[in-house]
């Protein structure tokens, strides 16, 4: 037997499929924009309040709806906060919203589609009802029912709950909108999810290497684990990142219409409504977080399409 | 005659059909039926037939990894056919198989070293120390060089992986392994290689295999014995010499015309025999003996029994109503 065609391979260091994808993915100049935007913006919602010499919440009634200088470098609003502040507040409150909802999403969503996929019959067949049943519900009217139903009544039980007790947990009200933004975006978010992971758990557990695991004696959690997993993960990651950037605008879009994070919390969103109101007058106002919200739905598109050619070289172009 | 490894008794697979929105039985493949044999040590035995007949799902519901219907498999005095996973753990040691794709059968995320290295950490066959040098042997043995182990399968050729499938399989230690159409898929050259490094592999360690596979001139080439499978039954198992040169079963004897003769004047003479029509579908079967529906000598009796499958002396097995 010649031994010349099995020495074929060349004697360049080993690849593995993850260091692969991530040469193909720091080659993609879009890709690597907008990592570097995300990351950007990820230290701005870490540690961008600190960075700033003014409150968020600080009004300074001599310096209304001032233009961008050098003492606020995007100007200030109709109440005189300092815009940049704002800006920067907002990013955090669409970082948390964006991480806290997806990771809720991506739980019950990657919870009940491995649940399905792996067990089928009935299992599958109730969950994946549950699931489409929920898609069909429009978004926006499902958080507005959900909002508008439950907000007044549960601020109100916190009020009567802090009059009785004047326990200062319930005089924050705050965290009743973070509860039900995250709650109905989660809620909305995690379809998607459970059907991805049903499907790559379905086409995974028929491929040969499964059968070729068990049929070593490996046990169903080593073949979870150490087979499944690694090969579901891919598609999951680039659903991750461009999920992330959806609840972001998402977020934006709830607070814009009123039934997102509530003033003088500030969002995006909400600043943008603002903004709305005089930008005829104080185009910055209006300019400011919608160029910033833009920029956070590109870069993590570019770095969601940048992910999927690194991790699925075959499915693109 | 060598002792029996494995004893087949009347083996069933019937895989449900469930259709509906909740999920109700619709129909049954009888994918295998009634399948009596033994894998004798130390040899080869061939399942041959054509693509649907029932050969690979022989092999998976002899390993249990299709759960049986019905039947027996005595593996070392107990029917492993009712075995459940933890049971039949220790058991999937000695009993291995290997598979069509190369390009499947390996986990894309792990090393060669990692594929070829789980099984025996799994079955802890070797301290950890050893590992690696246990590693380069058993890949010399499939002819690969031992910094192999740092690959990861998509830098390997078909026949590289199809190498390592087999080294993954003799890492356990097996006594017996199953080659589901283990080199049907690789060039013909390749495919050359890799039969005589099983048949080499074979010596070296005593294996029995059960070659499950469609390419006649292979099977004539390596095995000891041959089963020909029709629509989910045997029709007919015997020595290799019992069943390409004196084919008892219709179904045989048109399935021998159909191999190409290397000597010319032979090739010349070469009396083919075309059967009528197309292989009904298992979802269906015909009734009695199934290949009635084709057979070029059918009577009436085939219509409605289901041919006696017997041992027409020395060995050599065969299911039809013809047969004397």
């Amino acid at each position: 037997m010649s031994s010349a065609p099995l020495l074929a391979v060349a004697d360049d260091p080993p690849v593995s499929l993850w260091r692969d994808a991530w040469g193909r993915l720091i080659r993609n100049r879009l890709a690597v924009a907008g990592l570097v935007m995300v990351l950007v913006l990820a230290f701005a919602a870490a540690f961008g309040p600190m960075l700033t010499p003014y409150d968020f919440l600080s009004q300074n009634l001599d310096a209304r709806n001032a233009g961008p200088s050098l003492v606020h470098l995007f100007g200030t609003d109709d109440l005189g906060r300092d815009v940049f502040s704002r800006v920067l507040y907002g990013t955090r409150t669409a970082f948390v919203v964006a991480i806290v909802v997806t990771a809720l999403a991506v739980t019950i969503g990657v919870t009940l589609g491995a649940t399905a996929g792996f067990f089928g019959g009935l299992f599958d067949r109730i969950i994946m009802w549950f699931t489409d049943m929920t898609m069909s519900v429009p978004n926006l009217l499902l958080v507005v029912v959900i909002n508008a139903s439950l907000k007044a009544p549960l601020s109100q039980w916190m009020e009567t709950q802090y009059l009785a007790t004047l326990n200062p947990f319930f005089r924050e009200t705050i965290w009743i909108d973070f509860l039900l933004v995250f709650g109905s975006m989660a809620l909305i978010a995690w379809p998607p999810y459970a059907r991805l992971v049903r499907a790559q758990v379905l086409s995974i557990r028929s491929r040969p290497y499964i059968t070729a695991a068990r049929a070593l004696g490996l046990t169903n959690r080593i073949i979870l684990t150490r087979y499944v997993v690694p090969n579901a993960i891919g598609p999951l990651i680039v659903s991750v990142s461009a999920g992330l950037g959806t609840a972001m605008v998402l977020e934006s879009a709830f607070s814009f219409l009123g039934v997102g994070v509530n003033p003088p919390t500030p969002s995006w969103g909400n600043m943008i409504s603002d903004g709305l109101r005089v930008w005829q007058h104080y185009p910055h106002l209006l300019a400011v977080p919608a160029i910033v919200l833009g920029l956070a739905t590109v870069a993590f598109s570019f770095l969601g399409d940048g992910l999927n050619d690194a991790l699925n070289p075959r499915g693109s172009k | 005659m060598s002792p029996a490894l494995l004893r087949i008794e009347n083996l069933k697979k019937h895989f449900p059909v469930r259709l509906g929105a909740f999920g109700e039985k619709a129909a049954t493949v009888y994918a295998l039926d009634d399948a009596s044999f033994d894998i004798l040590e130390g040899e080869t035995l061939s399942l041959v037939g054509e693509s649907g007949c029932g050969k690979s799902t022989t092999g998976f519901a002899i390993l249990n990894l299709h759960r049986p219907t019905a039947g027996r498999v005595i593996y070392k005095g107990e029917n492993i056919a009712v075995f459940d996973e933890a049971r039949m753990r220790p058991i999937r040691r000695d009993l291995q198989i290997v598979f069509q794709d190369p390009y499947s059968t390996l986990n894309p995320r792990m090393t060669i070293g990692e594929a070829v290295g789980e099984p025996i950490l799994f079955h802890k066959l070797c301290s950890k120390a050893e590992l690696p040098g246990r590693i380069e042997r058993l890949l010399a043995d499939v002819g690969l060089p031992g910094r192999f182990a740092q690959r990861y399968p998509h830098e390997l050729s078909g026949g590289q992986r199809q190498r390592v499938a087999l080294a993954r399989a003799l890492a356990c230690e097996p006594k017996f392994i199953v080659c589901d159409e283990a080199i049907s898929a690789l060039d013909v050259s390749i495919q050359a290689q890799i039969i005589n490094l099983l048949l080499d592999l074979q010596e070296k360690y005593g294996l029995t295999y059960l070659f499950i596979a469609h390419d006649l001139a292979v099977v004539r080439h390596i095995s000891d014995r041959v089963g020909v499978m029709y629509l989910g039954r045997l029709a007919e198992l015997g020595t290799r010499e019992q069943v390409f040169a004196d084919p008892l079963h219709p179904y045989t004897k048109a399935l021998m015309s159909a191999v190409p003769e290397a000597d010319p004047a032979g090739e010349r003479t070469r009396q083919r025999q075309i059967l009528e029509g197309d292989v009904p579908s298992p979802l269906d079967p015909p009734s009695g003996c199934r290949f009635h529906t084709r057979c070029p000598i059918a009577m009436e009796k085939c219509r409605s029994s289901v041919p006696e499958w017997r041992d027409t002396g020395a060995g050599h097995f065969v299911a039809c109503h013809a047969v004397p």
